[in-house]
């Protein structure tokens, strides 16, 4: 019953859409009335949504989606979160979420009716693209054919807290450069004043935000529960979030020119509809299963071209029309030797090139095999020597752009910047020869640390300090860099000073780790309601009175016959230490134990930029 | 020169959409990756008879016969799915040696599984730890493989084989 009405409020939905796309040719329409249709559809994708969790809720296998992918044995939490955990049903809520987005925007004050319309019509035009892919390749309220009792249970690996709410925030980011989209392309049709330009810098902003929080947990589930000790591992679907995430970081970068005297339209219209573009792009990669990943799917090539033609038809349209609405010449840039505007156009340049080379690096493995019939991989170190190497001179200039005149060449007060980067490049040459030196960890120490100090004086020399709303807003692009410099210092310290041990014990033995003692106290089995767990019990500093104990083991699920490992972390603000359980030989217990310093300093920075998202947002 | 610029993106698209489009005409599948073992010799193994403890094979016993080896288990759903073709092919090549691996699983379950879905295979040998399907490296089953009258492996795939599957790659090879 659930699946009848998800699956016609569904097809209405889509049908409503289509209404409102002619209605730019045939039926025209009062704005109060468009207004409420477009409403009226996105509670109906809405309701088809829920009718979906609802049946996974209740765990009516009468659905084969539900019955491919839920157990009702599973806890309440995973069963809500199995609505998304597979192909058909987060499609769903990728097109649920567009319809959200086009909700709240047809609720947007001082932009020109005209100009809202077609933004929405856009819109349209995508709900009914994706909706017509959800309808005729991936439809989740299908009959299931045989009667059942009980379902065949979700992938184990996806039944974590973190991963639960990990698709939603992501999409929430994807499918947010929608609007930033359709407000783009409005832009060009009707070449109106640019206020446009601020109400993309809004939803520009709040769909970045959105794919960080995403990123970061996707991030930090795969540091705790792949087990591996690391957090980023060039994996292809990483690279797929992380290259809208760059050329959305550019988008709102260039959209802050317009602060300025210049505007750079042409260049704002084209990272528009790339970010959207490689958003599209991600879904069709990661949904058709043309690349080999930690998200596995099951392909379909019917499903790959029409996701393909998706993307060709989405990204072809935006660029043509780039190319024939090309917008109007906007004033020549007064690009002096270093000014905020030259400071903007450089970042925006590098941050290009690097979304360029992950793009590269991303579908290589595709070209080689089209044309030499052979299969390579491209991983960590195409990346790390590529990538990363682009980035620096961005991360040089970040530290001291905010504070750049937008006209003049000056910057003020240069002479303690230099005596700050000398003293603190002094610093960091002495902490690396009395430590193991590293030629990565002295860059990214002294990058991050900078970066963070040029901040702090920026602020401090610039603005009056007060404590109130107004002067959080004015220092907020300091405070974003503070949290890029965090995270580069979290990132630097945990991949480069990481440090590996490993131990075979039996129970009841103890283990020196970074100067503490650590006592391996047992081994424990217990049934879960739909796992059973082996914990191997560590207590660490057992020589002090508040020893910490640590679990790390792993899970068996035997309705998927999976194994998962479940990693034991001991997070302290300097370092995390990272246990994982191996196997058991000879009576012993492989244990290996990764120090990772500094890795909260990762999801700090995350964290702050995060938060410096959200108060650009209300800042105009 | 601006208008290169501006053409660049309409290009670019149209690279990746070809590359991507012919690559998924082509079939391949990277859940399918070509398997190292191909027209290599059948690693070296020895397995019991579900049914007979004493009754062992060895990859000797091979030697100068055709034979369809598959991975299965009674927990394995597309196991059950190609399980009927496994009497099809048996009906149709009389002479092939069809050898199951029952990979581990409880030696009753396997034995249900058999006796409700019927049991197609000349020998069934048991795999309970799994390693032998280690020693020809399974991805995930069911997997099935073809071995020539030399003791080489000349087929693989990955998956529940299908009718086409059969008809188009299996059949010509036998």
């Amino acid at each position: 019953m659930s699946s009848l009405v998800g699956f016609l409020s569904l097809v209405f939905a889509i049908g409503i859409n289509f209404y409102l796309f002619l209605s730019r040719y045939i039926f025209k329409f009062q704005k109060q009335k468009f207004n409420l249709f477009i409403r009226f559809s996105s509670l109906l994708t809405l309701l088809s949504f829920f009718s979906l969790m609802y049946a996974y809720v209740v765990s009516d296998f009468s659905n084969y989606n539900v019955f491919q992918n839920s157990h009702s044995n599973k806890p309440l939490i995973y069963k809500i979160s199995g609505t998304w955990g597979n192909h058909e049903g987060s499609m769903l809520l990728w097109l649920c979420i567009l319809s959200i987005f086009s909700f709240f925007f047809s609720f947007t004050k001082n932009i020109e009716d005209n100009f809202q319309k077609l933004t929405l019509i856009i819109q349209a035009f995508l709900h009914i693209l994706f909706g017509l892919f959800i309808v005729f390749t991936s439809n989740p309220f299908l009959v299931n054919s045989i009667l059942v009792n009980e379902g065949l249970g979700l992938n184990p690996i996806l039944q974590d807290p973190g991963l639960a709410v990990h698709p939603p925030i992501l999409y929430a980011g994807y499918v947010g450069y929608s609007i930033v989209f359709s407000i783009a392309i409005a832009g060009l049709f009707q070449n109106t004043d640019d206020e446009w330009i601020y109400v993309a810098k809004k939803w520009s902003l709040i769909s970045w935000t959105f794919l960080t929080g995403g990123i970061a947990l996707g991030s930090y589930w795969a540091y705790y529960e792949l087990g591996w000790g690391g957090w980023w591992f060039w994996d292809p679907v990483e690279n797929i979030s992380l290259m809208p995430w760059i050329a959305g970081l550019a988008l709102v970068h260039s959209l802050m020119m317009v602060r300025g005297e210049q505007v750079i339209k042409k260049w704002i219209v084209f990272l528009s509809i790339l970010c959207f573009s490689l958003s599209v792009f991600g879904t069709f990669l990661v949904r058709s299963g043309i690349l080999t990943s930690v998200h596995s799917f099951a392909a379909d090539a019917s499903r790959g071209i029409f996701i393909l033609l998706i993307f060709f038809i989405v990204t072809g349209f935006g660029f043509l029309v780039f190319l024939l609405k090309e917008p109007k010449k906007s004033n020549a840039l007064n690009l002096l030797f270093i000014n905020k505007v030259s400071a903007l156009v450089i970042n925006n340049i590098l941050m290009i090139i690097a979304t360029l080379t992950i793009l590269l690096g991303t579908i290589y493995p595709i070209i080689i095999e089209v044309l030499y019939n052979k299969r390579i991989s491209v991983g960590g170190p195409y990346f790390n020597s590529t990538v990363i190497p682009i980035m620096i001179p961005g991360f040089l200039l970040m530290s001291i752009a905010p504070i750049l005149s937008w006209q003049t060449n000056k910057i003020n007060n240069s002479k303690k910047y230099v005596l700050a980067f000398i003293i603190l490049s002094v610093l960091v040459i002495l902490q690396s020869y009395f430590l193991d030196f590293n030629t990565w960890g002295f860059v990214g120490l002294l990058l991050g640390f900078w970066i963070i100090l040029a901040s702090i004086i920026a602020i401090f020399s610039s603005y009056k300090f007060k404590i109130n709303i107004k002067f959080f807003k004015i220092i907020n692009p300091h405070v974003a860099h503070i949290g890029v410099g965090i995270a580069i210092i979290g990132i630097t310290c945990s991949s480069v000073f990481q440090n590996e041990l490993d131990f075979n014990l039996n129970e009841g033995d103890k283990f020196n780790v970074n100067g503490k003692t650590v006592l391996f106290e047992k081994i424990e089995t217990t049934n879960e309601t739909n796992f059973q767990s082996l914990r191997g019990k560590f207590l660490f500093d057992i020589e002090k009175n508040q020893s910490k104990e640590i679990e790390a083991g792993k899970n068996y699920y035997p309705v998927s016959k999976m194994i998962t490992s479940e990693a034991g972390i001991l997070h302290q603000w300097n370092k995390d230490i990272y246990f994982i359980l191996g196997d058991q030989k000879n009576n012993e217990w492989f244990v290996k134990v990764l120090i990772n310093p500094f890795v909260s300093f990762i999801w700090l920075g995350v964290i702050i930029m995060m938060y410096s998202g959200l108060i650009a947002v209300s800042r105009r | 020169m601006n208008r290169i610029f501006i053409l660049t993106p309409l290009i670019v698209l149209l690279i990746i959409c070809i590359f991507s489009l012919v690559y998924l005409l082509s079939g391949k599948d990277p859940n399918k990756p070509p398997s190292a073992l191909l027209n290599k010799d059948v690693p070296i193994f020895e397995s019991s008879s579900l049914y007979n403890a004493k009754d062992i094979i060895k990859t000797k016993d091979l030697k100068n016969k055709k034979i369809l080896i598959n991975f299965f288990a009674s927990w394995c759903s597309p196991c059950k799915i190609e399980h009927p073709l496994f009497f099809e092919i048996r009906k149709k090549y009389p002479e092939l040696y069809l050898l199951g691996f029952n990979h581990k699983d409880p030696t009753s379950d396997a034995k249900k599984y058999l006796k409700d879905d019927g049991n197609p295979y000349d020998f069934v040998g048991v795999d309970s730890d799994g390693l032998i399907a280690l020693e020809f490296g399974v991805f995930g089953l069911p997997e099935t493989y073809l071995i020539n009258e030399d003791g080489k492996i000349i087929y693989k795939f990955m998956g529940p084989i299908t009718m086409d599957i059969l008809k188009n790659e299996i059949e010509p090879l036998l």
